[in-house]
């Protein structure tokens, strides 16, 4: 089943269109990569979710549930980690997950459990200093554990790892890892790496529409052209290949790029041997996300 | 409820630990000892000034202070308090759009309606502590030092202008989920009691107007019979009425 499903979403500000019939489903058990530009719609479609901005048309529904605008009943089944999480700064980190513990309807027990639970998932069971002092990445933990409280069955984050050093980049993307086994994770970003790291699906959004979604391995695969590149010792053998190929094209000093279909690697290798010119690499591409990206967005 | 609670109760937190209880607590207090304190030296004052009074013509003789200028000075420096007050108190909405704590809160499952009833009640319960915090400060000097029984209607005079201050909380409530800015809420605001005030010019409509009830001076010198703030109370609780009934639906289409 769909955790999340949203179909033709359409939201405009003022004359600009934001969010031109988006469609996307989010199945259940996953880590969803929502990948785009910053400005392309990430935020706003997150936010519709949420109920905290109105639809100008298009559907939702989260666990089943239609969304509906103002009073949104559905955010019982999702926490939401916004970019930049704002806490109240006079409260200490348990005094603010008790708070939240209350305003979702914890009974005491419940809300002791899970706050003691979650502090020492995010690692802020000793802090006993107002959220005022934090550092963004103390923040971003502490938003992840307001998020998981109520154990949501859908957990969206907004770009949880653009703000952060390294360190607390990998603390977050730890975290969302391990929490894999009892929530769906549906994060955005520009960072392909973190994708790269932990996402088992993935959707590219441009534009204000999906370009492309499934498993990321899936989409891998679909997007392979079988690419290589070569590398030779000098220019002159280059010349001698590029020569005998015309649709190869170089790409760097004494390398070049092909694809399988402009010449097929055997015929490469025949004539270079005939030619006596050896490679220095030769080397099957895979397709990074970055490449992915680039050629689903400019599409 | 136990949202609603929780809610409110952060609130009352914030108030505490953000120190707006207790400047607003020094405050008031600073101004109910001033309201007896300025009566008691009027005459002291006039002494001194009486030789430049003397040049421009005017004689000073006698001046005899009665409690009736104590409360005199409550009602002159009680608008000053609630400007403060206002001020103070007018980011309590928009400081959380801006900051985005409030939007946590509400994906967590709290009913907007709930955050505009807390705040409100936060709100008129701070204006109600410091207002009678004020007036009880200078009702004890006042009986202390004066015989406050000259005063006619004192308890009328001074629930009105606890009713005005509600009143213009209902405006700040009005207001914040009209405007995302501290500055939108506190031009309202303003604008609509300064609106009242030049309203008030006109005598057939003065008497049915808000700002009607902070005229306390007539009721404590017996110009004015409390009946004849009826009017004025009636369209007051009214407006306040309205106003927080319309923020409850403005905030729950209101996008955050």
């Amino acid at each position: 089943m769909d955790m999340l499903r949203i179909t033709n979403l359409q939201k405009r500000f003022g004359d600009k269109a934001v969010l031109r019939g988006l469609n996307l489903s989010v199945p259940e058990g996953c880590i969803f990569g929502f990948i785009g530009k910053n400005g392309s719609g990430k935020t706003t479609t997150m936010k519709t979710v949420l109920g905290l901005l109105k639809a100008d048309g298009g559907e939702i529904t989260v666990n089943g549930e239609q969304v509906v605008y103002g009073q949104t009943a559905t955010n019982r089944h999702i926490g939401y980690l916004p970019d930049v999480p704002e806490f109240y700064s006079f409260m200490t980190a348990e005094e603010y997950l008790a708070f939240c513990g209350e305003i979702t309807g914890l009974t005491a027990a419940e809300n002791r459990q899970r706050r003691t639970e979650l502090l020492e998932l995010v690692g802020l069971k000793d802090e006993k200093h107002r959220i005022g002092g934090f550092s963004r990445g103390m923040k971003q933990r502490l938003g992840i554990a307001q998020a998981l409280l109520n154990s949501p069955k859908l957990l969206i984050c907004d770009e949880p790892t653009s703000a952060l050093d390294p360190v607390g980049r990998k603390e977050i993307l730890d975290i969302l890892l391990s929490v894999r086994e009892q929530t769906t994770v549906l994060f955005s970003t520009h960072v392909l790496s973190d994708v790269e790291r932990i996402c088992t699906d993935v959707a590219f959004l441009n534009n204000g529409v999906v370009e492309t979604q499934g498993k990321l391995s899936e989409i891998k695969t679909r997007f392979r052209r079988e690419e290589y590149l070569l590398e030779t010792a000098s220019d002159d053998h280059l010349a001698a290949i590029i020569r005998a190929f015309p649709s190869m094209e170089k790409a760097d000093d004494n390398q070049l790029v092909f694809c399988e279909g402009d010449a097929s690697v055997s015929d490469v290798m025949r004539f270079m041997a005939n030619e006596g010119i050896s490679p220095l690499r030769l080397d099957r591409m895979e397709p990074t996300l970055e490449s992915l990206f680039m050629e689903v967005t400019k599409k | 409820m136990r949202s609603l609670i929780a809610f409110t109760k952060k609130e009352f937190t914030d108030q505490v630990r953000s120190g707006k209880v207790l400047f607003l607590g020094i405050l008031f207090s600073l101004f109910g000892i001033m309201n007896p304190a300025i009566a008691k030296l009027t005459p002291w004052l006039m002494e001194q000034m009486a030789d430049s009074l003397a040049e421009s013509g005017m004689i000073v003789t006698s001046v005899t202070i009665t409690a009736l200028d104590s409360w005199m000075q409550f009602f002159k420096n009680v608008p000053m308090a609630l400007i403060a007050f206002v001020l103070l108190e007018s980011s309590i909405f928009t400081k959380e759009f801006r900051s985005g704590t409030l939007i946590l809160s509400l994906t967590k499952g709290l009913n907007r309606y709930k955050a505009v009833l807390s705040k409100t009640f936060t709100l008129m319960m701070m204006w109600t502590a410091s207002y009678w915090l004020y007036f009880g400060i200078t009702y004890a000097y006042t009986v202390y030092y004066w015989d406050n029984s000259v005063v006619r209607h004192l308890m009328p005079s001074v629930v009105f202008w606890w009713v005005f201050g509600l009143w213009v909380i209902s405006l700040v409530v009005w207001f914040s989920t009209l405007r995302s800015t501290n500055t939108g809420v506190l031009v309202g605001t303003g604008g609509i009691v300064l609106a009242s005030y030049l309203c008030s010019m006109i005598p057939k409509a003065a008497k049915y107007l808000p700002t009607f009830l902070t005229d306390g001076n007539s009721l404590i010198y017996g110009l004015k019979e409390p009946d004849e703030y009826i009017a004025a109370l009636i369209v007051t609780a009214a407006m306040t009425l309205v106003l927080l009934a319309v923020s409850f639906t403005i905030f729950n289409k209101k996008q955050l």
